[in-house]
């Protein structure tokens, strides 16, 4: 161990650091405040971890109660990180004055390691259970592979290079120093990939790096011979998120021309950026060269006693303002992953459209209005359809009626009633008989075919409404025609045909005798007889055709008047059953409407209560939210007024 | 097989024929024009890479002339060419390609450009700038300093050189996606990647350039690599432009300081600020250690104050060996042998990748058989194959054993490609004795190809190589009655 290491503060170079606040006096003096709440940090983030807890978060639980033991650790894990040949293995070299890290590799730095101190040198390869495992977890002897102190890289490649590729490795390297002495563990990592022209890459693996190498403290180093990268102000905004006491260390500056303005350039950078970085610069060949000469003025120039004099204080500082620095940060970058869920359901739920159950409520109202509608429409549709109904019959009774009575005109045109009425009688039964069938056949058809149209008034999603066929159909009659009389028929008796036919021969006699008496003859002679039963014969027969007039006259009339009541039967019994068919039809439908009706007012009653239930419920979380919120807001302020105390 | 002029005929006849098919596109037809224009101007060398990576430095030291970057008041342009010409002018093309000549200023650390607000921008933001300028380096070459993307950079050159501080992953990556998978951008032999931070290796160590050229040695032979470029080369493009235009005031600057005892300039030179520190190395003053600090790098200081003290006692002397350790006449012979002698080659791979590019995007029935022309001139051009075997064997990617290696250097063209050099011969030799030597070293490479001996990667290299004897055989038979010995070319 050399002096150089603590060398005086009073470096006043352009590099300096952000001032610090000297920790051994504030240590001197007693704070009331502090001996209070020197462990306030950790009620912070006890309940921090705890709210984490319930709120279902349990990786962010998990992940803050990892850096909680990582604060409540002795020592000061500081990881050195950066693009490819920015410096970073000798700023360690540099930093203890050993050669522990590989430089000028080919390939930059492969293996991280973990530098510590130790009373003696000693060197290990460990691998790690899995990528995501802590690089301070204890691990078996079979994944410790002791390393020989000579040539040492050479001895960590070869020593890696015998686990399969891809295997989570890194040296544990313990060497003698003061400076490590007081708990400051220095890690050495390999380059972020994609820097410093692409931040894509290197964001996740920077984050990663640092979560489980247990990482306290960050250096990003870049080269002073350039300005910090777009890419590279994004890494260190991510990594200043999380890692109070972010240090950029701008190296080489010994071989660098304009650093001075790079190094001006990038502060601005840093600043307009909004990155809370603190910056120095220093130069590792100066140091190793200083080192080796023993020359103070050349160790001075070289920046690292600046460094030094940060990280020791940053050793001092870590039970205190480091860890409430870190913990106000990490507790209100979890708390704010918290709210946020929480917010966007808020606003959501404010912003959402009509749920589900008020739908529902809207929808059944509607069909009982559809319902209500159709109604009217079905009888409506009812009434008319009968009207026509009872016209319609009427109608086809009357022309049915009338052929019936054509036919039997016609035929007593010239068939003699007194003769043919036994062959007419059951013809004319027959066709009433067929007639009333067809008819009442006809108009059950009808009314059925109402009731479809009546049915067809009803919405569709009611589902099947038609009435049972019995109601609609007519009563069959029960008694068939009934039979008609033959008329009273004027009968041509023998003796009346005698009488007549003796009255018509009285003028023949005469005018046959008298013709003859004038010949002589007597009055009453063979010719005069002839002569008289001549003109008889013919009263006869003349006698006899009139009276079949007659008699056929008759028989229509009689026919037409028993049609008549036939029809005049048949119609009023048509009329009754197409109004029986109207009223089975209005019951039924009737029934079916209420029927309808009672069940969507049952479902209104129930989307109705399952809407205010809903609302309820809503307002009731929202409120829940909210409270969330206030606890979260709370423990939010907490964190804050931790970093606002350092 | 063909060889080289064969080559750029077929190539020549092709691209005719499809202008004549594309006639009617004319975007297409535009293009084949300015192809076919091309294949008779000079190589066009691409120089590019990532920012602040050294290019424009790197141009100026390959002119030898403090001539990059190029000022514009506003933007740097997105490209600018150096040609030869009869005396220096600079031109500005705009969108449609007519170009504009403006006036142009020669300043401390390079050209300044005033164009007028007519044409100050492409529309696009591509700014093209050409700029002629007498120079024996630009007359078979021209340079293209450039910061396009690779893709864009490669459509627009012959071959490319990659500038890179260090050769990472992005880096890789970027090549792997310019390269093609099929047809003529298959065979990489357009480009070579130069290391720009050789003088920064390990801090700027006298010995970083050394270190630095070792370490490119090593990674050109990594299989990933060699099947990206031809070759891979450290260079420090800012001590290898500040050897190239070395002033006398800076050699008799350079010469006091390396005149000093040893412990008395030592500690001066540890960093840039004891450098450049008022109350330092006293025989030189404040400003000028400044200026020489800004030239050269600490660096190419502590070099070139090695150098005075070993032996050069002039500046033409103290700039020659600069040249050598910066790594620059290395970069220059890899661009002769690899780039430069083979620009019919080069220039007709670039041409054949626009065709093919062309008849695969724009498809017209006429063409199609142009497509299976060009097949098979890519399966008889042997050129390619060439190259690759020449950039493998200066690599070390291919090791031949010693005299088969010089000799199989010499028949694939590697140190020139007429027939008589290829064959090794005395301008005064017959054509007898010509005849004789090509039969000879055909039956040497046949025996070596097919014999047993050699493994895989060196059979397959002795195949190329005799396919090279057949090539050249074939040349001697063409010229039906050799008059002259020697030259044919």
């Amino acid at each position: 161990m050399t002096s150089w290491e603590t060398g005086p503060t009073a470096y006043a170079g352009p590099a300096s650091l952000v001032p610090q606040s000297p920790v051994p006096a504030r240590q001197a003096e007693p704070d009331p405040l502090r001996a209070a709440g020197a462990l306030w940090w950790l009620d912070v983030l006890d309940s921090t971890i705890r709210t984490c807890g319930t709120h279902g978060r349990s990786e962010v639980a998990e992940w803050l109660s990892r850096r909680r033991a990582q604060l409540l650790r002795p020592e000061l894990r500081v990881l050195v990180v950066g693009a490819a040949h920015q410096g970073k293995s000798q700023l360690i070299n540099a930093l203890i004055n050993a050669g522990v890290c590989a430089v000028d590799a080919p390939g930059g730095t492969v293996v991280p390691a973990v530098v510590h101190h130790a009373e003696s040198p000693a060197a290990q390869l460990i691998r790690r259970g899995s990528p995501s495992a802590e690089w301070t977890a204890e691990v078996g002897l079979q994944d410790r592979v002791p390393l020989g102190l000579e040539a040492l890289d050479a001895a960590i490649t070869e020593a890696a290079a015998r686990f399969p590729a891809g295997t989570p490795v890194h040296a544990d390297i313990a060497v003698p120093r003061t400076l490590l002495a007081g708990g400051l563990v220095l890690i050495d990592t390999p380059a972020l990939p994609g820097l410093p022209a692409s931040a894509e890459r290197a964001l996740g693996r920077a984050s990663d790096l640092a979560t489980y190498a247990g990482a306290d403290l960050v250096l990003y180093t870049c080269e002073a011979g350039r300005e910090l990268t777009d890419a590279e102000l994004a890494v260190l905004q991510e990594l200043a998120r999380f890692f109070p006491g972010l240090l950029v260390v701008f190296t080489k500056t010994d071989y660098a021309i304009d650093w001075r303005r790079n190094l001006a350039d990038s502060r601005t950078r840093l600043a307009r950026a909004g990155v809370p970085a603190a910056t120095t610069a220093v130069s590792a060949t100066l140091r190793l060269h200083a080192l080796r000469a023993g020359d103070t003025a050349l160790n001075n120039e070289s920046g690292f006693t600046d460094l030094i004099v940060h990280l020791q204080q940053m050793v001092a500082a870590k039970p205190d303002r480091l860890a409430r620095d870190t913990v106000s940060r990490l507790g209100r970058i979890a708390l704010e992953e918290l709210a946020g869920p929480l917010r966007d359901e808020l606003t959501a739920q404010q912003n959402a459209g009509l749920p589900d159950a008020v739908a529902r409520l809207h929808t059944t109202q509607r069909r009982l209005d559809d319902l209500r509608k159709c109604a009217v429409r079905w009888q409506n549709t009812l009434s008319d359809e009968v009207g026509d109904l009872m016209s319609d019959i009427e109608h086809d009774l009357r022309e049915r009626i009338r052929a019936v009575l054509a036919e039997s005109d016609e035929y007593f045109t010239t068939a003699d009633p007194a003769k043919a009425w036994d062959e007419f009688e059951p013809w004319l039964r027959q066709a009433l008989t067929d007639l009333t069938g067809t008819s009442l056949s006809w108009l059950a058809e009808r009314i059925e075919w109402m009731a479809r149209r009546v049915a067809d008034q009803f919405p569709p999603e009611v589902g099947e409404v038609l009435p049972p066929s019995a109601l609609v159909t007519a009563d069959e009659r029960a008694d068939g025609v009934p039979g008609l009389d033959a008329p009273p028929v004027a009968k041509f008796t023998p003796g009346q045909k005698l009488f007549i036919g003796l009255r018509g021969s009285y003028g023949g006699v005469i005018m046959f005798g008298l013709a003859t008496s004038l010949a002589g003859m007597s009055l009453i002679n063979p010719i005069s007889i002839g002569g008289g039963a001549l003109f008889g014969g013919k009263t006869i027969r003349d006698e006899s055709k009139s009276l079949l007039k007659k008699r056929q006259a008759e028989a229509r009339t009689a026919v037409q008047r028993h049609v008549d009541d036939i029809f005049v039967g048949l119609n009023k019994e048509a009329r009754d059953t197409v109004r029986r068919a109207q009223r089975a039809l209005r019951d039924h439908f009737t029934a079916v409407t209420e029927d309808l009706q009672e069940i969507v007012m049952e479902s209104l009653r129930n989307a109705k209560a399952a809407a205010d239930q809903d609302v309820a419920a809503r307002e009731q979380h929202a409120r829940r939210l909210q409270q969330e919120l206030a606890v979260l807001v709370q423990l939010h302020s907490q964190a804050r007024a931790l970093g606002g105390r350092g | 097989m063909i060889d080289e002029e064969e080559l750029e005929q077929r190539t020549y006849r092709l691209l005719n024929e499809a202008a004549h098919i594309y006639r009617g596109n004319p975007p297409a037809a535009a293009l084949l024009r300015s192809t076919l224009d091309r294949l008779a101007d000079p190589l066009r060398l691409a120089v590019t890479g990532p920012a602040r990576s050294g290019v424009s430095t790197l141009v100026s030291a390959l002119i030898g002339e403090d001539l990059a970057p190029v000022e514009l008041p506003g933007e740097r342009p997105a490209s600018v060419t150096y040609r030869d010409g009869t005396q220096p002018r600079a031109w500005w093309q705009d969108e449609r390609g007519t170009p504009y000549e403006i006036p142009m200023v020669r300043t401390a650390h390079g050209l300044r450009m005033a164009p007028d607000a007519r044409h100050a921008r492409r529309p696009d933001g591509a700014s093209r700038a050409v700029i002629e300028w007498p120079s024996r380096v630009l007359r078979r070459t021209e340079l293209i300093d450039t910061h396009l993307p690779l893709p864009q950079a490669l459509r627009t050159a012959d071959a490319v050189l990659y500038v890179t501080p260090h050769l990472g992953e992005t880096d890789l990556q970027a090549l792997q996606a310019s390269r093609g998978i099929r047809g003529p951008s298959v065979f990489p032999v357009q480009t070579m990647i130069v290391l720009s931070r050789a003088d920064a290796t390990g801090g700027g160590r006298t010995d970083a350039l050394l270190t630095a050229k070792q370490a490119a040695r090593r990674r050109r032979r990594e299989p990933r690599i060699g099947a990206l470029c031809q070759d891979v080369l450290a260079v420090s493009p800012l001590i290898a432009a500040a050897a190239r235009t070395l002033r006398d005031d800076e050699f008799r600057a350079i010469a006091t300081m390396a005149a000093l005892p040893r412990a008395a300039a030592e500690p001066h030179l540890l960093s840039t600020d004891r450098f450049t520190a008022a109350d330092a190395l006293r025989p030189v003053a404040a400003q000028q250690r400044a200026q020489l600090l800004q030239r050269f790098g600490l660096g190419g200081i502590r070099l070139a104050i090695t150098l005075a003290r070993t032996g050069c006692d002039n500046a033409a002397a103290l700039g020659e060996r600069l040249q050598e350790h910066s790594g620059l006449k290395e970069l220059q012979a890899s661009i002769a042998e690899l780039f430069t002698a083979r620009r019919a080659a080069l220039r007709a791979r670039s041409a054949l990748t626009t065709l093919d590019h062309l008849l695969r995007t724009q498809q017209v029935p006429p063409a199609v058989h142009l497509l299976a022309e060009l097949e098979l001139l890519l399966a008889d051009a042997h050129e390619f194959r060439e190259l690759r075997l020449l950039a493998a064997l200066r690599s070390g990617r291919v090791n031949l054993p010693r005299e088969h290696a010089v000799d199989a250097r010499r028949l694939l063209g590697g140190s020139g490609t007429s027939l008589g050099e290829r064959l090794g011969m005395s301008p005064e030799a017959t054509a007898e004795d010509t005849w004789t030597q090509a039969h000879a070293a055909a039956e040497r490479w046949r025996e070596q190809a097919q014999g047993p001996g050699l493994p895989p990667a060196q059979r397959r290299a002795a195949e190329v190589v005799l396919r090279s004897c057949d090539m050249i055989l074939a040349g001697l038979d063409s010229m039906a009655a050799p008059v002259g010995p020697g030259g044919y070319a």
